[in-house]
C-alpha cells in the first residue's frame, strides 16, 4: 500500500524488494515447481526406464520362451521325428508280428497236419514194430528149422554114405569073388556081365561118395574166417602130387592173398579145378597150369588157366551143374560133381565163379572170393 | 602041443552074413589057420565071451573082430563092457567096420579099441587087408596067454 504522499522513495523500494521477494517467491515457487517437476521427470525417467528394464526383461524373457520355445520346437521336432520313427518302427514291428503271428498260424496248421501225420506213421511203426517181431519170431523158428534141417542133413549124409554104400561094397565084392573062385567056368560073356555089374556097382559108389561131398559143402562148413589161400593151393597140390607126376604138370603160381574162406573148402576147389586141368589135357602138350589172383574192390578175383582142351561156348555154363560131364565116360573119368562142389563152395563164400575157354587151347576158370573185412576198396 | 602051432581062436562079432563069409573067404584066402567063432549080436557075443548058457564051453577068443552095427548091442556098447571086465580086456579087439566117420573111430579108441580098419569095397583090397590083420595081429604081435582060459581047442584049418 502505498500511502499518498508518505514517503514516496521508501515505497517504492519497499515495492521493489516485495516484488523481487515476489518474484524470488515466484522465482523459488517457480524452482521448486520445476523441480518438482525436474523430480516428477526423473521419476518418470526412472520409471520409463524401470518399464523400459522390464519391456527388455519381459523382451528377453519372451525370448527365451521364444528361443526355448524354438529348442522345445526342435525337441519336439526331434520326438517328434523320434515319434514317428518309433512309430514307424512300431509299424514295421507290428508289421513283423503280423508275419510271424501268419507264420504261427501256418506252423500250428503245419504241426496240426503234421502231427496227424506222425500220428499215422506212428501207427504204422508200431504195425511194423509188430510185423517185425513176428518176422523175428519167425526168423528165428527158420534159423531153428534151418539148423534142425541141416542136422538132418548131416544125419542123411551119414546114411547115404554109409547104408547106401554098404550094399554097393557087397555087390562090388561078390562079384569080385564070383570071378575068382567060378572064372574056369566062366565064358566070356559071363566075364563081361560080372564086369559091368562091378563097373556099375563102382560108378554107384562113387555117386554116392560125391553127393555126400555136394551136400557137406553147407552142412559140414565151417565158418569163413582169413584163410591163406597160397597155403590152401599147396594142400591141394599135395593131394595130386601123383596125377601131377604122372603128367608132368607144371604149376605156377603167382602170391595169393588171405581171404574170406573155409580153408578146407578153398583146398578143394583148388584141388578139383587142378585135377580138371590135369585130366583134360591136350595130349600133344604138357599141361602147364597158372594160378593167380588181383584185387577187385572187396573181391580177389582168382584165376586158374589151363592149356587143355578147352571147352565149347555152348557148354560153359553146363559144366557147373551137378554130375553134368561133356564126354563119354570111356573117354575121361569122373562123375561130373567136381566143378558143381566149387560152385556151391564159391557161392557160399559169397562169390561168383565162371569159365572162359578156347576149345583146342585152353580154359580159364575165374572165381571171386571176398578179401577180409580191412581190404579193399 | 609040441610041434603043432596053434591054432588062434577068432570071434567075429558081425551080423552081415555076406560080410560073415566075405571073411571067411579071406581068411582061408590068406590061409590064416584059425577057429572061427561067429556071433550076430552084441548079447550073444558077450555071453559067449562070458561063458555064459548056451556058451559054457566056448573057448576064450585070442583075438575079437568087431563091427559097430549091431542088433540088440551094438559094437560100441560090446567093447565098453569087455574093456570093464577084467577077465576080458585082456582080449585084443579089432573093430572092423564099414563106418570111417570120425566119431565112430574117436569113440572106438577112447573105449580102448586095440585098433580100427575100415572094410574096403574091392575085393582084392579087402583081401589084403585080412592077409595084413593076420600078418599083424597073428604072427607079428604077441598075443596075451591064454591064462584062465579053457584049453585051446584043435581047430581046422
Amino acid at each position: 500500500m502505498s500511502a499518498p504522499g508518505a514517503g514516496t522513495a521508501s515505497s517504492d523500494f519497499e515495492r521493489f524488494t516485495r516484488a523481487t521477494v515476489n518474484l524470488l517467491e515466484d522465482a523459488a515457487a517457480e524452482k521448486s515447481r520445476l523441480e518438482g517437476a525436474l523430480r516428477a521427470a526423473f521419476n518418470i525417467l526412472e520409471d520409463f526406464a524401470e518399464e523400459k528394464r522390464r519391456l527388455e526383461d519381459n523382451q528377453r524373457a519372451v525370448l527365451n520362451i521364444l528361443e526355448d520355445a524354438a529348442r522345445e520346437r526342435l525337441t519336439l521336432e526331434d520326438s517328434q521325428k523320434a515319434a514317428l520313427n518309433i512309430l514307424e518302427d512300431a509299424a514295421v514291428e507290428k508289421g513283423r508280428l503280423e508275419e510271424m503271428q501268419r507264420a504261427l498260424l501256418n506252423i500250428l496248421d503245419d504241426v496240426d497236419v503234421q502231427r496227424a501225420s506222425v500220428e499215422r506213421t506212428n501207427r504204422i511203426l508200431s504195425e511194423e514194430v509188430e510185423r517185425r517181431w513176428r518176422t523175428e519170431g519167425e526168423l528165428k523158428a527158420h534159423a531153428e528149422a534151418l539148423a534142425r534141417s541141416n542136422a538132418e542133413l548131416e544125419q542123411f549124409a551119414y546114411v547115404a554114405s554109409h547104408d547106401l554104400q554098404e550094399p554097393l561094397r557087397k555087390i562090388q565084392s561078390y562079384c569080385q569073388l564070383l570071378e575068382r573062385r567060378y572064372k574056369d567056368e566062366l565064358d566070356e560073356r559071363g566075364k563081361t556081365y560080372i564086369n559091368f555089374v562091378v563097373d556099375g556097382s563102382e560108378r554107384m559108389q562113387n555117386l554116392v561118395r560125391d553127393l555126400l561131398a555136394f551136400a557137406r559143402v553147407r552142412s559140414a562148413a565151417k565158418p569163413l574166417q582169413p584163410t591163406d589161400a597160397g597155403a590152401s593151393l599147396q594142400e591141394a597140390l599135395g593131394y595130386l602130387e601123383t596125377p601131377i607126376q604122372e603128367a608132368d604138370a607144371e604149376v605156377r603160381a603167382a602170391p595169393l592173398p588171405l581171404v574170406n574162406a573155409d580153408p578146407s573148402q578153398m583146398t578143394q576147389v583148388f584141388q578139383n579145378l587142378i585135377s580138371n586141368a590135369i585130366k583134360f589135357r591136350r595130349p600133344d602138350a604138357k599141361p602147364v597150369i597158372d594160378v593167380r589172383a588181383h584185387l577187385e574192390g572187396h573181391l580177389w578175383h582168382f584165376v586158374v588157366r589151363d592149356n587143355g582142351i578147352g571147352i565149347e561156348p555152348a557148354h560153359l555154363e553146363r559144366v557147373f551143374v551137378i554130375f553134368q560131364r561133356l564126354h563119354g565116360r570111356g573117354e575121361y573119368p569122373g562123375t561130373g560133381i567136381g566143378l558143381a562142389i566149387c560152385k556151391r563152395v564159391i557161392e557160399r563164400f559169397g562169390g561168383r565163379i565162371w569159365v572162359e575157354s578156347t576149345p583146342g587151347e585152353g580154359s580159364a576158370f575165374h572165381f571171386t572170393v571176398p578179401a577180409l573185412k580191412e581190404e579193399g576198396a | 602041443m609040441t610041434g603043432t602051432p596053434r591054432v588062434v581062436v577068432i570071434l567075429l562079432v558081425e551080423d552081415d552074413a555076406g560080410d560073415v563069409l566075405l571073411l571067411r573067404e579071406a581068411l582061408a584066402d590068406a590061409r590064416v589057420v584059425n577057429d572061427l567063432h561067429v556071433l550076430g549080436d552084441g548079447e550073444k557075443a558077450m555071453a559067449f565071451l562070458r561063458r555064459l548058457p548056451p556058451y559054457e564051453n566056448a573057448p576064450r577068443p585070442d583075438l575079437v573082430l568087431l563091427d559097430l552095427n549091431l542088433p540088440r548091442k551094438n559094437g560100441h556098447e560090446v567093447l565098453q563092457e569087455m574093456k570093464a571086465d577084467p577077465e576080458l580086456r585082456a582080449i585084443p579087439v579089432v573093430i572092423l567096420t564099414t563106418s570111417d566117420s570120425e566119431a565112430d573111430i574117436a569113440l572106438a579108441y577112447e573105449h580102448y579099441a586095440n585098433s580100427y580098419v575100415t572094410k574096403k569095397s574091392n575085393l582084392d583090397e579087402f583081401l589084403d587087408l585080412v592077409r595084413k590083420l593076420d600078418e599083424f595081429w597073428l604072427q607079428i604081435v604077441r598075443l596075451p596067454p591064454p591064462g584062465g582060459a579053457a584049453p585051446p581047442k584043435k581047430g581046422l584049418p
